[in-house]
């Protein structure tokens, strides 16, 4: 049962097409993206892909950076509150602006780290899934518009009924797809005699 | 110039009176602009790339086309991301480079991809199930369009909107649409360059070493199978029936596949462990993938039709009842 879950991980690691129903199962589910990310980083590893010089914590030591300067904000609602002081806030802000600058620059920089790390992640969904079977929708006007499978109130049952109807209408798809390729030559003899029907 | 004003009246005519007269002469004009879509796809020296939008995702491709010297068309379309798909033409070969096969080449004349093939054949061949009709112009591509609908005669078809440039008759956009209008999946051309000689990958395919020709069963129409399609929308004629393994799920299945020239069906029957189970669907663009199973018997359509057409396509399967297992 569960090893099917981490075949599903390990297939869209390897770039076979999935829904994203799945991918988004994957993500909620803590123990499937765990092994998304340690899948990817034993790719990374072996692709020699690590860069050495990004410590783990990097986005920690920002975060502790910022947490211990909460005067950041504080310029702020000197502008607002103190209207006649003029000296004393020139004096706040001479005072806070290179702490404050540190901090947004720091904070900036783990937004980028947090913002690349995510649109790699997209882009990984990309192009695991160029084009294929998105949404499941129940046929319109049937009554119980979910399979007998679905019925039993086993959540994991659930799940693998649900990945083996994605496989059903995946396998479909792709051997139509071939089956058109295939078909092409006598393709053109039906065109041919089509011709030859409409002109007479 | 003088032609171009002259469109614009007919498609004024259109629009302002139903009379017959405008509607033929319409409907000829629109033919005579697909039919030089088919000459300027067969003839011409291009290099394209485009973008098919369905499912809020985009595929980007690279088309090439080209005649050699010996008159030999040669072809090359590739898929831009994820796997590599290559496919390659040369004359009356197709070969098809896929992750998930090995090398195969047909003995064919038209590429299978995401542009209809029947717009680089005949043409004529839809005319029993599909009106064509001009619509007007546009500008696609930085060029100015002439925008031609592939109407469907019934309600079981999508249309298809064509926008083709007027200077070359070449496409610049497709669509696949409802007919309440819905867009259902598109591909839009981003590069067009059309050169007196061949580009560069295309003198390389000349001479290139193509995977071998296999041997598609020539003629299957005797094969006969313990059921029928009794039902399928106007025009739909049956190309193909074979029994055959699918390759993800290594299952047998009975097949049928039907075509009315720009649609293709397909039909799938096997034995199923279930008795029965409703109807269940999902959509890859336009391309509906409906499956059920009644009395133990397992009926799959795969084809670019409405979710209706499909299922009564499959509720019309009947069986022999002496071959029930």
């Amino acid at each position: 049962m569960s090893e099917s879950k981490f075949e599903t991980v390990s297939l869209l690691v390897d770039n076979f097409q999935q829904s994203d129903e799945k991918f988004d199962a994957i993500i909620e589910d803590e123990q499937l993206s765990d092994t998304w990310d340690r899948y990817h980083l034993i790719g990374d590893v072996i692709r020699g892909d690590v860069s050495s010089s990004l410590p783990v914590d990097f986005s920690t030591s920002i975060a502790e950076i910022i947490a211990t300067e909460p005067t950041v904000l504080a310029p702020m609602s000197v502008n607002k509150s103190i209207s006649s002081k003029q000296a004393i806030k020139a004096k706040i802000v001479q005072l806070f602006k290179p702490v404050g600058q540190l901090a947004i620059a720091a904070s900036a920089a783990g937004l980028m780290i947090l913002g690349v790390q995510h649109n790699v992640a997209q882009n990984e969904s990309n192009a695991v899934m160029p084009s294929q079977v998105v949404q499941t929708i129940p046929f319109a006007g049937v009554a119980d518009p979910v399979s007998l499978n679905f019925q039993q109130p086993d959540r994991q049952a659930q799940k693998n009924a649900y990945i083996e109807q994605q496989r059903r209408f995946q396998a479909l798809l792709s051997d139509h797809q071939r089956q058109i390729k295939l078909k092409s030559t006598n393709d053109k003899k039906l065109a041919k005699n089509k011709v030859e029907n409409t002109s007479k | 110039m003088i032609k171009m004003y002259y469109g614009l009246l007919l498609t004024l005519g259109f629009f302002l009176s139903s009379s017959c007269l405008a509607n033929t002469t319409e409907s000829i004009s629109a033919k005579t602009w697909l039919e030089q879509l088919t000459t300027s796809l067969q003839t011409l020296n291009f290099s394209t790339s485009f973008v098919v939008v369905k499912n809020n995702q985009a595929e980007p491709y690279h088309w090439y086309h080209g005649v050699d010297k010996k008159g030999t068309e040669l072809e090359i379309l590739a898929l831009l991301n994820g796997p590599r798909r290559d496919t390659l033409r040369r004359g009356n070969v197709v070969s098809y480079l896929e992750p998930d096969t090995p090398p195969y080449s047909v003995s064919s004349t038209q590429v299978s991809g995401p542009i209809p093939s029947v717009f680089s054949n005949d043409i004529n061949v839809l005319t029993k199930s599909y009106d064509f009709v001009s619509v007007g112009k546009s500008r696609i591509l930085g060029r100015s369009a002439q925008i031609i609908r592939i109407v469907s005669k019934d309600a079981n078809r999508y249309g298809y909107w064509l926008w083709l440039d007027q200077e070359s008759g070449l496409l610049l956009k497709t669509a696949v649409i409802t007919r309440k209008g819905h867009l259902l999946e598109q591909i839009q051309f981003t590069y067009l360059e059309i050169a007196k000689t061949l580009a560069t990958s295309l003198q390389h395919l000349i001479d290139a070493e193509l995977p071998k020709v296999i041997n598609v069963p020539a003629q299957a129409e005797q094969i006969q199978f313990s059921w029928q399609v009794n039902w399928l929308p106007l025009g739909f004629e049956r190309i193909k029936a074979d029994r055959h393994r699918i390759n993800l799920t290594k299952k047998s299945v009975e097949f049928m596949q039907f075509s009315d020239g720009l649609v293709d069906v397909s039909v799938y029957v096997s034995p199923s462990q279930s008795t029965s189970r409703d109807v269940e669907y999902v959509k890859d663009g336009a391309t509906i993938v409906l499956n059920q199973v009644v009395n133990g018997k397992e009926v799959s359509i795969v084809g670019k039709i409405p979710a209706v057409t499909a299922k009564a396509i499959a509720d019309s399967v009947s069986f022999r009842g002496i071959n029930q297992p």
